[in-house]
């Protein structure tokens, strides 16, 4: 059955200028964080948005929200491109859009208890009158596992792993449609992670609520995403159904990731050897020309410096940005038409 | 095997506004030469205080270790004076830490800062330290090393300065090497080039390794024994492929179900240790891990002695339900 | 799915927190008895003394400490204690009343500033710094040269020239909050900047801006009274601190507790309001939590 899509998001590029000046600033370059990603989520769908520091993930994220103004591209939600509505017109879309943090302990305000979090929401778009207030309140802790006296409880006498369900809670509170989770399990010791995961996927069936995961934790993206999508240095190298890209990861960089990633077994480590790439992530201020990715690639071959690979369908919705395969050659380009030979 | 280090009923206190935090209660293990152990848990359980006791870096106050020896090549580190632990720290023992940028002296030179140390335990003199910087730095696989010398910690991105401090921590040739979280703060493909490097590196050297984190991957990968730790006590310790294959502890089988792996088919549903991690001013009482255990009885609370017992050869648990065959029984869902 | 919590510790709000741990702050508390036995003795001085600040008693000159005068008379007869907690009324309301003024157009500029960002920030910012450049004295002097010798004249001058830092202050607590992951949530709910401001980043720069606004009482005084000294303060008779030592600066050797006296009394208050901001700064520092 065909979900209907929820968010469509088109060519999104948001590139953060560096200014300097005494008086007067001016752009001395830029730092392109996003750069053309492309791709769809459909209602009551997961998608997984791994990569790693630098990536551009996070900001991928706020310009969904709106909470960083896109430099150009679109975000389809409710049949309007949220890009080109004002604050105050965002104001009444921001109740279906919400998002949880990465850091319990910077998330929360300190000086708020728990209700006053919670409620924040309410209060902002004055719905919050009399009992029916304080009934939400008590409803919105339980339903994240907490207890309903801890409402006039302040942060700091939470545990980590209580104060990401604070913040659970409060993106909860007005009944969103999707959420973007950004990095919601990674400060939360091992223990505790899989409690959050479990609350997150119950909370997705109960309220049919979209989630954007935002994580580095390749695990933890597999378990919990219906599509992964995988970053690198402000663009999209490989998008594809979960078991799909796990099992058949078509570009360089998602194969390198993968096998970076410890197995906790060691029967099973010793026989694997990590595909180790050279050098570091290069600056978002000066990616590298051509593939992005071409400087670290263990199989990059004569085209990747010159030519940019396009988000082309390898099969099946499988999505790859790497000139090893044909569907990613930019329109009117072939590896013949560009007298090389192709390695696929 | 010849041990190295032997840490014996080691147990370090915190003397707080809010009380006494039993931060290590008890807690002995020991490193061969040239073996990789690993302390594995999660925040507070103690592994990082228990290996500062060692080379006597916890703060006094609040800190204080309240008992316990620390044998290490015959001297117990604990009674020596803070001018001889200085001598072993950098030199014989040496530690990385999770944050580089916290680590390094953010006013000197790299170059500075390594041939310092070199100058001081190695007794070179001014041009032979610079030499050997130039070599570490090529070693741990920073380019251009001879200009990078003149260069800034804040010159450099985060996998470059867990590099350096790598460098740095084998600049004397130490004998122990205290990793404490060493990847925690870089991605994971900089987390496979800087462990790949530690192996090797220590490989060559002979050094022995303490891997101190809450990553039961990485620990899979590098760590030939295991100790895994909880509210300041060890609750199992074992050869590795023992403790993943068969773990005796309803903690750390709770820790290995709990966690999603990449190689096996998707579980629907994780299996998370319930409840929080213990109160460690108010630790409860019998065995501390018995308020979040599926398998929890009586007699864990009344009676419970905190002693390993060992099951099996070289493995050794906490627990009275490891002598059982298993499966265990479930006492609550 | 309900996780038990098993409250072992005793429930106390933010500000509960920080007064619990600086009543355990020993000099705090030293210093907060000095400055409320100050202040009684200032308001209750008709009680206290029989002498007024005023009245001269050519009988009784340049006397030391006695049982008729516990602190001796100055030059002109006066009784140097009630001349003293007279003066420490000046003192007193000097340090309040110039932070008032220093909170009243430092916060509202820097919180401003700091809100709204980009080029207006810029341009308030260059604005504090000419002002900060200004010479405080000539300030003061031509402050002097309209208002007089009044106490309100002090309260300005040192208000105007001190409200300086409070605003660079604010400006920098809330840049660096603007960034906290909290106010982004705010803004993802749809919060206006104001709301933002007002409930979010003005609550939570509270600690420094009161420990500065501490600091700033004892250097208030200090500025009163070395202004009072060189003539330019308060005009007589006006009691304050610094008038009594540049009077009793001509009998230095012949009458030293004219000098003495008062000079203890500015180094006793100010030492008196340093400890109790070094202990409010401690007590609301959140990271020194255990």
């Amino acid at each position: 059955m065909e979900k209907d899509i929820l968010i469509e998001v088109k060519n999104l590029t948001k590139h953060f200028p560096i200014t300097s000046g005494l008086f007067i600033q001016k752009q001395v370059a830029q730092v392109k964080a996003v750069d053309g990603v492309t791709f769809s989520i459909r209602r009551g769908e997961t998608l997984g948005l791994v990569g790693e520091s630098g990536c551009g993930k996070t900001t991928v994220g706020k310009c969904i929200l709106q909470l960083h103004r896109a430099t150009s591209g679109e975000v389809w939600f409710e049949g309007r491109d949220l890009c080109r509505l004002s604050d105050k017109e965002l104001r009444s879309v921001r109740r279906k859009l919400q998002i949880i943090f990465q850091d319990p302990y910077e998330s929360l305000d300190p000086r708020f208890t728990a209700a006053d979090i919670i409620g924040e929401a309410m209060r902002i778009h004055d719905t919050n009158h009399g009992a029916a207030y304080q009934e939400r309140i008590a409803e919105l802790l339980r339903i994240v596992g907490l207890a309903p006296y801890m409402a006039e409880r302040y942060p700091h006498e939470f545990s980590g792993g209580q104060r990401q369900r604070l913040g659970v809670a409060r993106a909860l509170a007005l009944e969103p449609s999707f959420i973007v989770c950004d990095e919601p399990v990674s400060a939360l010791d091992v223990s505790i992670q899989a409690q959050m995961i479990n609350l997150l996927e119950d909370l997705q069936d109960r309220f049919s609520i979209s989630y954007l995961f935002i994580a580095h934790d390749l695990s933890v993206v597999r378990h919990i995403s219906d599509r992964v999508a995988v970053m690198y240095l402000g663009k999209v190298a490989e998008i594809s159904a979960r078991d799909e890209l796990y099992r058949n990861p078509l570009h360089p960089y998602t194969q390198a990731l993968l096998s970076a990633v410890p197995i906790p077994d060691p029967a099973v480590e010793a026989k694997r050897a990590p595909i180790i790439l050279k050098g570091e992530v290069p600056s978002p201020i000066n990616p590298p020309s051509g593939c992005v990715f071409h400087p670290r690639c263990p199989r990059a071959f004569e085209p990747c410096p010159t030519v940019v690979p396009a988000l082309g369908d390898a099969g099946d919705g499988h999505m790859v940005s790497c000139l090893l395969h044909p569907p990613s050659w930019p329109t009117g380009r072939t590896p013949a038409s560009s007298g090389l030979n192709a390695q696929a | 095997m010849t041990t190295l280090l032997q840490v014996h009923n080691l147990s370090t206190y915190f003397y707080t506004q809010d009380g006494v935090v039993k931060a290590v209660d008890g807690v002995s293990y020991h490193v061969a030469k040239g073996e990789t152990i690993a302390l594995v848990g999660e925040s507070g359980c103690g592994k990082t205080v228990s290996a500062l006791s060692i080379v006597r870096l916890i703060p006094d106050p609040p800190g204080k270790v309240v008992s316990g020896t620390v044998q290490f090549n015959g001297t117990n580190l604990l009674t020596l004076s803070t001018e001889e632990i200085r001598r072993v720290r950098g030199a014989k023992i040496s530690m990385i830490f999770q944050e580089p940028m916290t680590s390094l002296n953010p006013v000197l030179t790299i170059g500075r800062q390594i041939s310092e140390a070199l100058e001081l335990h190695r007794n070179m003199d001014r041009r032979e330290a610079l030499r050997e910087t130039v070599r570490l730095l090529e070693l741990v696989g920073i380019p251009h090393a001879d200009r990078r010398t003149r260069d800034y910690p804040h010159h450099f991105s985060g996998g470059m300065r867990q590099r350096v401090m790598i460098a740095m921590a084998i600049s004397c040739r130490p004998q122990l090497i205290i990793a404490d979280e060493p990847t925690t703060a870089v991605d994971v493909t900089i987390q496979a080039q800087l462990l790949e490097l530690i192996r090797n590196i220590t490989r060559d050297l002979d050094t022995s390794i303490i891997l101190i984190t809450h990553n039961l991957g990485i620990v899979a990968r590098y760590a030939n024994r295991v100790y895994v730790m909880y509210a300041g006590m060890i609750v199992e310790h074992g050869p590795s492929m023992d403790i993943y294959h068969d773990p005796r502890h309803p903690y750390t089988l709770g820790l290995l179900a709990s966690v999603p792996r990449l190689d096996e088919p998707r579980k629907t549903r994780l299996v998370p240790i319930e409840g929080q991690p213990p109160d460690l001013i108010y630790p409860p009482k019998g065995c501390p891990f018995h308020p979040r255990c599926s398998y929890v009885t009586p007699s864990c609370m009344e009676g419970f002695k905190a002693e390993l017992m060992e099951v099996a050869p070289g493995h050794y648990s906490m627990c009275w339900i490891a002598r059982e065959p298993k499966p265990w029984k479930k006492t609550s869902s | 799915m309900a996780v038990a919590v098993e409250v072992a510790r005793p429930h106390h709000t933010l500000w509960g927190d920080a007064f619990i741990r600086l009543r355990r702050n020993r000099l705090a508390v030293a210093g907060t008895v000095i400055i409320l036995v100050i202040a009684l003795g200032a308001l209750l001085v008709p009680f206290i003394s029989p002498y007024d600040f005023a009245k001269q008693n050519y009988d009784a000159i340049s006397l030391g400490p006695s049982w008729a005068h516990p602190l001796g008379t100055d030059e002109l007869g006066r009784d140097v204690f009630a001349r003293l907690l007279y003066g420490a009324r000046t003192s007193l309301a000097v340090g309040i009343f110039t932070q008032a003024i220093v909170l009243v157009i430092g916060l509202p500029i820097g919180a401003f500033s700091a809100s709204v960002g980009g080029r207006v920030d810029n341009l308030v910012m260059r604005f504090v710094d000419v002002m900060y450049a200004f010479p405080d004295i000539l300030l003061i002097i031509l402050l002097r040269a309209i208002f007089g010798g009044s106490i309100f004249m002090i309260f300005l001058a040192i208000g105007l020239v001190a409200w300086v830092d409070v605003s660079r202050l604010v400006r920098g607590q809330i840049l660096s909050l603007k960034q906290r992951d909290f106010v982004t949530a705010a803004r993802a709910m749809g919060a206006t900047g104001r709301y933002v401001t007002l409930r979010h980043l003005l609550p939570n720069s509270m600690g420094p801006i009161i420990v500065a606004v501490t600091f700033g009482v004892p250097r208030a005084i200090f500025a009163e009274a070395a202004l009072s000294y060189i003539g330019i303060g308060v005009k007589p008779p006006t009691p304050s601190w610094g008038t009594m030592i540049s009077d009793g600066y001509n009998q230095i050797f012949a009458a030293p507790h004219l000098v003495a006296f008062p000079a203890l009394a500015i180094g006793i208050l100010m030492l008196a309001f340093t400890f109790l901001g070094d202990g409010l700064r401690d007590a609301l520092d959140p990271r020194l939590r255990r």
